[in-house]
């Protein structure tokens, strides 16, 4: 047995060098998160608004604030740490993937139970996170199921419940992205991040989950296999916004990319090609809820959509992360 | 897949090699996975000083793997969500069976062998209906025998209690589907839980930690000789909370949870890789290799004793002074209360778990 009767020696330092990060750290919370949660919290008052004057599932007014606010909410999503996690704020936005039909259920319930909760939204705010967000007025307004159950008042109230549910949700993600903001800017003192490195590891892991929830949930579930694909399984399928999800979702995430890369040109210029060749694959697919993901010719085009994806992902984890400190670690990468 | 040839084959070669123990291959202390030098995956044979006694190919990363009880074989399980897991005889290398999945199951990468070394338990995944179960084999013939509810969603560890006549399961709670990848499908309404089941899967007793922890995904366990059960959590929540990452339960008694000061705490990343009992009994350790660090506690007090600060440490088990560990950097080393001591250092990523091949508890 060979004996090396020493005490080990602190944790070897991570790969990158210490660097300035400040630059980075202000410009990414600056044009990158709070634009973003101020436009969802816009889109989202207009949605309530929108409700409350015409509350009719066919309302064309509703559904496209619907839409606007949607849009809004899947450019931001990807942000989930600080003030979009807390509360299970996320979760209450997007209830998605629903494996076991949650959201239909709790809508029944509140319907068949006429739930008062309705009508106070802090009441409703303490309902099954599966009967909030998106995903549930998406239901509400999209699914037949849904068009004749309980009592037409009943269902409008439901609807305006869920969109200013949604509004107020969006209300104070916003307000506390104004204060988080400066913790990722300012780390050490009372911010949750000792160091500027660790700021940038939490938003280079921003980035990398937001790309693995598109490659492998927002596509990955719709192409099942190739013997048992799964169209019925898209996210949205309903509003078909399913591919529409996977465009917003590289245009935001292209966007931090590129913030994230600012320092190092070759490896900004290599995301930059990555994403538009991926956004570009997006563009020439016509099948918004992923339906045709069953027939060959329509799977080829989506799992190519999702190749070029995880391209991405692998630029930005060989090429970016060592670059921002992200240890390589054998087990603390394994996560199991 | 295995066919049916290559299956009789493995069979016949089983039958034809005498059984030999693990003294035959140097008396291992331990299991453990590994990356080695020349790129190649690899199930190895410890000592107590982390010498390597043997180490024999494997088709891809490994994760946990099973000892026999008596015989120089081990179930090596592939990387989760592995659909098979290879029976090696530990004194040829040889492949004597491969344990494959059925339709719409996969392995977690853990599993145990009953004290006689009769029968082979495994956790598995349902994946359609999101359950977890817990599947039997002949461990002569590794054929599938049946399979039970898990109690819960995403098992992950599970052991064998000291009475031989149940088992304890830790339920991660978290539902994936091998479609997704490992993208967690039910955060906001999981509920990890401990389950002890009997050998026949009839539940004894299930474990829940409160309402506010419920994202605590319970997911490694150590059993003492007594049957207090250790077990390790991985946090799902907000990451500025920093719940405790270990348990002690004995059964019919509610769970004990213990954690580092604060400052110590949020630094772990809310992630636990894996948990021992020293080999007295007295002190239980996880490692945490997001956080580099392997915290060390006194049972009796339920009280935090110190931390070592260790890259990507991860495998643990029993030694013969305390406790030993294994890093991704490739360091085997001894803890013993007070400081931390390289054993040895090969040129290899040691994998997650140090399997032990016999109880020092």
């Amino acid at each position: 047995m060979r004996l090396f009767a020493f005490a080990i020696a602190l944790t070897a330092p991570l790969a990158a060098s210490a660097q300035d990060r400040a630059a980075i750290l202000t410009d990414v919370p600056s044009a990158h998160i709070l634009p973003r949660f101020a436009e969802l919290a816009d889109a989202t008052e207009a949605l309530s608004d929108a409700s409350q004057s015409d509350c009719a599932p066919q309302s064309e007014a509703l559904r496209t604030a619907y839409g606007t606010a949607f849009d809004a909410w899947i450019s931001a999503s990807h942000l989930r740490f600080g003030p979009t996690e807390a509360d299970d704020r996320a979760f209450a936005m997007a209830f998605w993937p629903d494996t076991k039909g949650f959201t239909p259920k709790a809508l029944s319930q509140h319907i068949a139970a006429e739930d008062p909760a309705v009508n106070d939204t802090a009441a409703y705010a303490e309902t099954s996170v599966a009967g909030r967000g998106f995903f549930a007025l998406e239901q509400m307004l999209y699914d037949p199921k849904f068009a004749d159950q309980g009592s037409a008042e009943y269902r409008c109230a439901l609807i305006r419940a869920i969109t200013a549910d949604i509004d107020a949700n969006a209300d104070a993600m916003a307000e506390e992205w104004q204060s988080y903001a400066v913790k990722l800017k300012q780390p050490g003192g009372d911010s949750p991040y000792r160091t500027q490195d660790e700021a940038m590891q939490e938003l280079f892991k921003a980035l990398s989950t937001g790309l693995q929830f598109t490659a492998e949930t927002r596509l990955g579930r719709p192409l099942g296999t190739f013997d048992r694909p799964r169209p019925n399984r898209a996210e949205a399928r309903r509003s078909e916004r399913a591919l529409r999800h996977v465009e917003l979702s590289l245009i935001a995430l292209q966007d931090l990319a590129a913030r994230l890369s600012a320092d190092h040109p070759e490896i900004a210029q290599d995301l930059d090609v990555a994403f538009n060749r991926a956004i570009k694959s997006a563009r020439s697919i016509d099948d918004p809820a992923f339906a045709g993901v069953a027939d060959p010719a329509g799977r080829f085009r989506v799992e190519a959509l999702q190749q070029a994806v995880n391209d991405i992902r692998t630029i930005a984890t060989t090429e970016l992360g060592p670059t921002l400190g992200i240890s390589a670690g054998f087990n603390s990468l394994d996560g199991d | 897949m295995t066919n049916r040839r290559d299956f009789l084959t493995g069979l016949a070669a089983a039958s034809l090699a005498p059984a030999t123990g693990w003294a035959s291959v140097g008396a291992p202390a331990f299991l453990a996975a590994g990356l080695f030098p020349d790129g190649a995956f690899r199930l190895a044979g410890l000592d107590e000083g982390g010498d390597i006694l043997f180490s024999l190919p494997l088709p891809a990363r490994g994760h946990a793997a099973a000892a026999h009880p008596r015989k120089a074989q081990a179930v090596a399980f592939a990387r989760r969500p592995g659909t098979f897991a290879l029976v090696i005889d530990c004194a040829t290398g040889r492949e004597l069976a491969r344990l494959q999945a059925p339709e719409g199951r996969h392995f977690y990468g853990h599993g145990t062998f009953t004290a006689d070394g009769t029968r082979f338990f495994a956790t598995e995944n349902d994946y359609e209906a999101g359950e977890g179960r817990v599947s039997l084999w002949d461990a002569t013939s590794f054929e599938r025998l049946g399979e039970v509810s898990s109690g819960g969603v995403g098992p992950h560890d599970m052991r064998l209690m000291p009475d031989g006549q149940s088992l304890a399961i830790a339920n991660g709670g978290i539902e994936t589907h091998p479609e997704t990848g490992r993208t967690k499908l039910n955060l906001p309404v999981m509920q990890p839980n401990l389950t002890y089941l009997d050998l026949s899967g009839n539940l004894l007793e299930r474990v829940e930690l409160p309402g506010d922890l419920h994202k605590n995904s319970i997911r490694h366990l150590s059993v003492r000789s007594d049957g207090l059960v250790g077990f390790a959590m991985q946090w799902q929540g907000n990451q500025t909370k920093h719940p405790p990452l270990l348990g002690l339960h004995h059964r019919g008694a509610p769970p004990q949870l213990l954690s580092a000061p604060e400052d110590l705490q949020n630094t772990l990343q809310g992630y636990a890789g894996s948990i021992a009992f020293s080999s007295n009994g007295s002190e239980v350790a996880i490692t945490c290799p997001r956080g580099n660090a392997l915290h060390l506690f006194d049972v009796a007090g339920g009280s935090f004793t110190r931390a070592f600060e260790l890259e990507d440490v991860c495998g643990l088990g029993a030694g013969p002074d305390g406790l030993v560990f294994t890093t991704g950097t490739g360091t085997f080393g001894a803890v013993d209360g007070l400081r931390a001591r390289v054993l040895a250092r090969p040129d290899c990523q040691w994998d997650n778990h140090l399997i032990p091949i016999r109880s020092h508890a």
